[in-house]
């Protein structure tokens, strides 16, 4: 099989170049192993969170300039302009989202904390600033016996800043099928459960009735419902009489898995070819140049392609393999960090702390190729989650450096056509 | 609470909350003692939560240590039979490997049944086919009847047996002196480590079952017992990789015994001295790991491609017989200090040395010795007396996984745990089967504070996941107010810093990228860091 690009991995970054190429007109596979970290999301994408001092950032495109030259977004020419690509293309994706990059603005994290983001999914509760609450009093209304939704938290979490919270909590008969078998009261069933059998109506009835004396100005829901389209978390809003937005909830993230379903179905309209449950395992590589690769379940099949991406993810996805004394790129073999050798640098003590793993990645150069024995290879570039040089977690990026490289690296081979 | 302790007066106050002091502590109360227990930190938090979970048979002695082989293989028996609900009778291979010499066999097995010890001789290839796990090179093998206990549960059971028949039990309160009066220890000053409160609390004998820390405890009444911290590094393993316990047949060394426990199989141990100082905060080196698996590879290969999920350390209370200052005899036997023979000191005994096999006998002797200066004359009946949790059963709960789950740790005890609507039955560990019931009911009978205390108790996060998304789930239910919510978000911190302290000495492969999902949901999505403001004062690390 032959195609233009192909791309390995189909988190957000792959998803990303995927649908950016494919919308060029090119020929795009897409091979993926099937989950992806947006099954964590919070319902919203970072750009960048904190600076290398752990500072709060309020504008992300000024902080950029600040971050090590390690940092992949020094590899984006003008962030400004993909941001907004970026922002455009989930869009046109069917994922409409509020923010942008010149000014962060707040989500509410499963436990009651605050974090600043880039982008939040339309329906995700967002306050444009910490310091200035946007509601007096608020009703936060779980589904009985849903665990991965601490309202408990989340509640005192909005109180310190002021804000007057009641909890509440309602269910249907139906949940109480899914209840029967415990581990079943996880969001995605929940949201299934409630899209596929139109029970919109009845929880939001369930949720006026508990809310319709308290003169609330907003109802906070747990983010469990819309898992197929956009359409069932919007009116799940529209149903309840006050305003209403939705709080992240513990993984799996409904928002999250959405997102991914509706990248693929975007990519799918643009004629992609979209591999799942397969790996890559081999790459052919000729001179600077990777040929084609094997997956585990094609055998004895080769794909071609003009270009490769690979944006399979970090240590989490597979992207990244560390066993006892290095750590080393599992699909095509490429160049990871030199300082990957001696295991006991790998981690710190506390665990809060920048742990060094989280900087770990494949090499690249400034066009993003990969490296092979220290070489670039020319028709073969990293993306996304898997690239060395910053801490996603201490820097809140990952979103970012997710779409942001793909986006550039999309723009690299078409330039260089 | 304030006139409680203000009238602390008790016949006996045992000191440490490990298996020795639980089991002390019940067999004074069952003898008709008012007891007072009190533990710094937790119920087993120290040696006694951190060892293999191994019910020796005594084979492993044999050879060396006759009198150790002959007590552990009676009160393996007994353990059978009072803590039904601790032990899982798996058996257990001594095996000899090409580089051993299969001349000690002949010696081991002699020696096993001059013990007691029933030992078999086995057919290699009937080893492979009993334990498919084991090593294929194998060249010999002995049946030995070894088992798997489950010290958390076991030490719990005689804490809460202590209860019911009229013994306190303080958690969290530390002893921060021994008070001295002519000659004659009169009880102890203690400090309450969720409030800061200090009180005296009064007893005619108090016992230092203190474990390695007991020659602290020995300092502050003012004599010296010579102690010998021996550090024992051990592994977790993602899985049961074995169903018997795995040993090779040689004389005692490192990494050279492999016990099934629950889901999970441990690889242990390593022995070196270490100054007592640091045996509040044991870490677990490279070499050692490297040791351990090296080693562990050598009883069942499938170890060195399963992923390891932590690494831990105890510290065994060996202790120099007083007529060796050197300590260059070190005995692995029952020490019983009668502190007013040895120092002139009435009232205060201490019970060391041992091990968590010999619990029940070692708690025996010090109780006959107490009851003796109290003049007490009731013979001791804890070998025969089931404890809670083990007793006939009467009547079984509806089939679930939760419940069946429940049962194997609770034993008959999970009665108190209410099942059969929504809201208990909510699952909050998958991995494990723990339901919003179970939690209830171990944070009301079972001294409950903290989510590593829950951890001891029911299991939750000790699966496969580590506490992936239990931990927060359980944070969620433990908490009922604004004031707890603040408390749960920093007990969860101190639960992810206590579970990242095992897997930092083993974090790659499967590890790595488990710790890096951690790191994720909780820094990443949820901000637990952003939101902690303290450490706990009552929390203690594993």
């Amino acid at each position: 099989m032959k195609f233009d690009i192909i791309i390995i991995g189909g988190g957000l970054s792959g998803l990303t170049a995927g649908i950016a190429l494919a919308q060029a007109g090119r020929d795009v596979a897409v091979i993926s192993a099937g989950q992806s970290t947006l099954h964590f999301s919070s319902g919203s994408l970072d750009l960048l969170g904190c600076d290398n001092n752990g500072n709060i950032v309020n504008n992300p495109l000024n902080a950029i300039a600040s971050l090590n030259a390690s940092h992949p977004y020094k590899k984006v020419s003008n962030v400004e302009s993909i941001a907004q690509e970026a922002k455009q293309l989930l869009t046109e994706a069917g994922i409409t989202t509020t923010g942008d990059a010149t000014a962060n603005h707040w989500r509410i994290t499963p436990i009651g904390a605050l974090k600043p983001t880039w982008l939040s999914v339309d329906g995700m509760a967002t306050m444009q600033d910490a310091g200035t609450m946007p509601w007096k009093r608020v009703a936060l209304v779980n589904i009985i016996n849903y665990l991965d939704f601490p309202t408990k938290l989340i509640a005192a979490g909005l109180r310190n800043r002021g804000i007057e919270v009641d909890i509440k909590a309602v269910t249907l008969r139906e949940l109480n099928e899914l209840r029967k078998s415990p581990s079943e009261m996880r969001s995605t069933n929940i949201a299934k459960v409630l899209e596929r059998n139109n029970l919109l109506q009845g929880l939001a009835d369930a949720i006026n009735q508990v809310t319709v004396d308290g003169n609330y100005d907003m109802v906070l829901l747990p983010a469990v419902m819309g898992i197929d389209s956009c359409s069932a978390a919007s009116t799940m809003l529209n149903l309840i009489a006050p305003e209403a937005s939705y709080v992240a909830t513990l993984p799996p993230s409904v928002p999250g898995v959405r997102m991914q379903t509706l990248l693929r179905k975007r990519f799918a309209a643009l004629d992609g070819t979209f591999l799942t449950g397969d790996q890559v395992i081999e790459g052919n590589f000729q001179g600077n140049k990777l040929n084609s690769v094997k997956t585990a379940k094609l055998e004895g099949e080769r794909l071609e392609a003009d270009n490769f991406i690979l944006a399979t993810g970090s240590f989490m996805s597979r992207g990244l393999v560390a066993d006892y004394n290095h750590v080393y790129e599992p699909a095509l073999g490429v160049d990871v960090d030199s300082n990957s050798l001696d295991r006991t640098t790998w981690a710190q003590l506390n665990v809060t702390s920048a742990q060094p793993y989280m900087e770990m990645g494949v090499t690249t150069d400034t066009k993003l190729h990969c490296l092979l024995g220290g070489k670039p290879v020319s028709n073969l570039y990293a993306a996304g989650s898997i690239l060395s040089g910053h801490n996603s977690i201490k820097l809140s990026d990952a979103a970012g450096v997710d779409m942001l490289t793909a986006l550039q690296v999309t723009h690299n081979i078409l330039n260089q056509q | 609470m304030k006139t409680e302790n203000n009238n602390h007066q008790y016949d006996v106050i045992v000191i440490g909350g490990g298996i020795t002091g639980a089991g002390t502590a019940r067999d004074c109360a069952m003898r008709g003692l008012k007891v007072l227990l009190v533990e710094r930190h937790d119920i087993s938090t120290g040696a006694t939560g951190r060892n293999h979970g191994l019910l020796h048979s005594g084979a492993r002695y044999a050879v060396t240590d006759h009198e150790s082989a002959t007590e552990c293989i009676k009160e393996n028996m007994t353990l059978r039979k009072i803590a039904r609900h601790c032990v899982e009778e798996t058996d257990g291979l001594f095996i000899t490997l090409p580089e051993d010499d299969l001349n000690f066999q002949s010696l081991f097995v002699e020696k096993c049944i001059e013990a007691g010890i029933q030992a078999e001789v086995i057919d290699p290839e009937l080893a492979k086919t009993m334990e498919p796990a084991v090593n294929p090179e194998l060249i010999g093998a002995v049946k030995v009847p070894d088992a798997s206990v489950d010290p958390f549960r076991l030490t719990m059971a005689n804490v809460l047996d202590a209860q019911l028949h009229g013994a306190k039990t303080l958690v969290s309160h530390e002893v921060i002196d021994v008070l001295v009066e002519q000659n004659r220890v009169v009880g102890v000053k203690l400090r309450n480590h969720h409030n800061g409160e200090e009180f005296n609390a009064y007893a005619q004998v108090t016992i230092n079952a203190a474990g390695i820390w007991g020659t602290l405890i020995a300092q502050m009444a003012g004599v010296k017992i010579n102690m010998f911290p021996a550090k024992g590094s051990l592994l977790i393993f993602g899985h049961r990789v074995n169903n018997m316990v795995i040993n090779r047949c040689r004389k005692p060394a490192n990494a050279d015994i492999l016990v099934p426990d629950d889901a999970v199989c441990v690889i242990g141990t390593t022995s070196d001295r270490v100054p007592i100082e640091a045996c509040d905060d044991m870490r677990v080196t490279p070499e050692e790991v490297e040791v351990l698996l090296s080693e562990g590879m050598k009883l069942a290969p499938s170890l060195g491609n399963t992923r390891i999920l932590r690494a831990y350390a105890g510290v065994r209370p060996l202790i120099a017989s007083d007529d060796d200052p050197s300590g260059r005899s070190i005995s692995r036997g029952i020490v019983t200090l009668d502190h007013e023979k040895r120092d002139g000191l009435a009232g205060f005994i201490t019970i060391t040395g041992g091990k968590m096999m010999t619990y029940r006998l070692m708690a025996e002797e010090v109780t006959n010795l107490a009851c003796e200066k109290l003049g007490v004359n009731k013979p001791c009946i804890t070998a025969s007396t089931p404890l809670p949790g083990s007793e006939p059963q009467q009547e079984s709960k509806k089939y679930s996984f939760a419940n069946k789950a429940s049962h194997g740790r609770h034993g008959t005890l999970d009665s108190k745990i209410s099942t059969g609507d929504a809201a208990s039955d909510a699952l909050v560990c998958e991995c494990e089967g723990v339901s919003v019931g179970e939690v209830k009911y171990a944070i009301d009978e079972l001294h409950v504070h903290n989510l590593v205390n829950l951890r001891r108790r029911t299991r939750v996060g000790m699966g496969t996941c580590q506490g992936e998304l239990c931990a927060c789930r359980t944070a969620g239910v433990m908490c009922d107010s604004d004031d707890s919510a603040q408390r749960a978000i920093n007990d969860l911190a101190g639960f992810l810093n206590e579970r990242w302290k095992g897997m930092q000495p083993v974090a790659w492969g499967d590890n790595l990228a488990e710790a890096q999902l951690t790191a994720t949901i909780y820094q990443g999505l949820l901000g637990v860091d952003q939101l902690t403001t303290e450490r706990r004062a009552d929390y203690y690390e594993i």
